[in-house]
């Protein structure tokens, strides 16, 4: 039987989308999602309150292998009606684990520079945050703001100082933990905190 | 018990699922205009459409609304789309500025410093800053992309030209985070100093234009002028002829039919605040 997505869609959609909303304003703050949502393992409930508040039948989704798992298929169709895409390019929303991200960050869908809001949104499902890896600064960050997250390497962080230097097209990133989310948009600048 | 006559905030789910996709990416994009699929609002559009679309996007049950009309909490436009929310969401309402966690604002920016914790969102008419020196959206599109804003300082070279200063009172363009010009909405430039590295999260929403952006919290704003012809918001010999204040914007009333003129703050929470009557 399919879980039962959020417990009262609009109340439940305009919490989460609140947090969602104050994370992507304010890149590295990572905030507790209160919305009551339940999901099929191992898609993770923030993650799952990320895709029910916005993706239906517009958004083409990617599933990772990971969570390309029958039951989270079924999830996502039955409350979102969001198209499952093969090609994580053809996403307008791609969901992760830190352990099984898309190959290429860049080969998502970027915007073009007339529109650079036509990108892709990639959501990672992470078991949480530990700041020290990056320092961000831009848009939203008062200062500076030291920022990491479990299992991402320097590797990762390479791929998104590189898509920050493509703005303003490129990608944004929620990171999904257990009852928390961050965000790291395209406007924000990364610097490497420790070699890795 | 009767059901809700509305969905929660008015709109329905799927209209709220594709504007907040758009408020993501204007946020990700600070200053860019995104494009959104404006609905029809029982209201007209110049009535705040889009304000209204961006607010009920982003309303929980929890907040409190404040909705301003040119500073003036009790102007038609401000209560109607107030009563609006109370009606549809079922929200509290304030006019207290530091009360409120959500702000509408017609053509003002609070004189009360703004928090983290509140969103100002905007009505907005003419969201393309460009569009009166360039009415094709798809050269303006291009002008953006390129970073082409040359025709913008010509502009306001011309005003410098011909009147000895920039003329530009509203809606005076501004820079954001280094990147897109934008147009602020139709606010006095007195306000645009306060658009520049403000603590709370700044919607835009084009209801007849169907565009949405944003200003990101602490996020650069400068408004475009010239080395030797800085940028400067406008002054007055006078203080509010009710709260005496030197601080804040001020609307001249004409009184009579011989020219007697009295000037007050366009923001009635700030004067109100100002003379102890709150």
């Amino acid at each position: 039987m399919t879980e039962r997505g959020f417990a009262d869609v609009a109340i439940e959609a305009a919490h989460a989308f609140r947090v969602i909303m104050q994370a992507m304003a304010r890149p590295g703050r990572v905030l507790d999602i209160g919305a009551d949502v339940r999901a099929p393992a191992p898609l993770l409930p923030s993650a799952a309150a990320v895709a029910l508040t916005l993706c239906d039948f517009q958004t083409p989704v990617w599933l990772s292998p990971q969570l390309d798992d029958e039951r989270i298929v079924h999830y996502l169709r039955f409350h979102a009606g969001a198209p499952l895409v093969a090609e994580p390019q053809a996403a307008q929303f791609i969901f992760a684990t830190s352990a099984d991200l898309p190959p290429q960050l860049g080969l998502l869908q970027q915007g073009t520079h007339d529109y650079p809001d036509r990108s892709a949104t990639l959501v990672i499902q992470v078991a949480g945050f530990v700041p020290g890896a990056v320092e961000l600064s831009g848009p939203g960050i008062r200062g500076r703001e030291s920022f990491g997250v479990v299992g991402l390497d320097g590797a990762f962080w390479m791929a998104m100082a590189e898509n920050h230097a493509r703005f303003p097209v490129g990608i944004d990133v929620i990171f999904a933990a257990p009852g928390q989310l961050a965000a790291v948009p395209r406007s924000t600048a990364i610097r490497m905190l420790e070699s890795a | 018990m009767n059901a809700p006559a509305y969905n929660f905030a008015y709109l329905n789910e799927q209209t709220k699922r594709m504007i907040r996709r758009a408020i993501l990416k204007a946020i990700a994009i600070p200053g860019y205009q995104a494009p959104f699929a404006s609905r029809e609002m029982p209201m007209p559009y110049g009535w705040g459409t889009g304000g209204v679309q961006v607010t009920a996007s982003v309303l929980t049950p929890e907040d409190t609304l404040k909705v301003i009309d040119q500073g003036a909490d009790d102007t038609t436009n401000a209560v109607s789309i107030r009563k609006f929310f109370v009606k549809t969401a079922g929200v509290a309402t304030t006019e207290k500025t530091e009360e409120a966690s959500v702000i509408q604002t017609r053509h003002r920016i609070p004189e009360t410093p703004l928090t983290e914790d509140q969103i100002l969102v905007f009505q907005v008419p003419i969201p393309e800053p460009l569009r009166f020196l360039e009415p094709r959206e798809t050269e303006t599109r291009t002008m953006h992309a390129l970073e082409e804003y040359g025709v913008m300082h010509v502009k306001l070279y011309e005003d410098i030209a011909q009147y000895g200063e920039i003329a530009t009172t509203y809606a005076y363009p501004a820079r954001v985070a280094e990147r897109y010009v934008f147009d602020p909405s139709p606010i006095p430039k007195f306000d645009n100093p306060k658009l520049d590295g403000c603590p709370a999260l700044q919607l835009f929403g084009a209801g007849r234009e169907k565009r949405i952006y944003a200003v990101p919290p602490y996020t650069r704003v400068k408004s475009l002028d010239f080395e030797d012809h800085p940028f400067e918001v406008q002054r007055w010999d006078q203080s509010c002829a009710l709260c005496g204040t030197r601080e804040s914007f001020l609307d001249e009333i004409v009184m009579d039919d011989h020219g007697t003129r009295m000037f007050v703050c366009s923001d009635t929470d700030f004067c109100a605040k100002t003379r102890g009557e709150r």
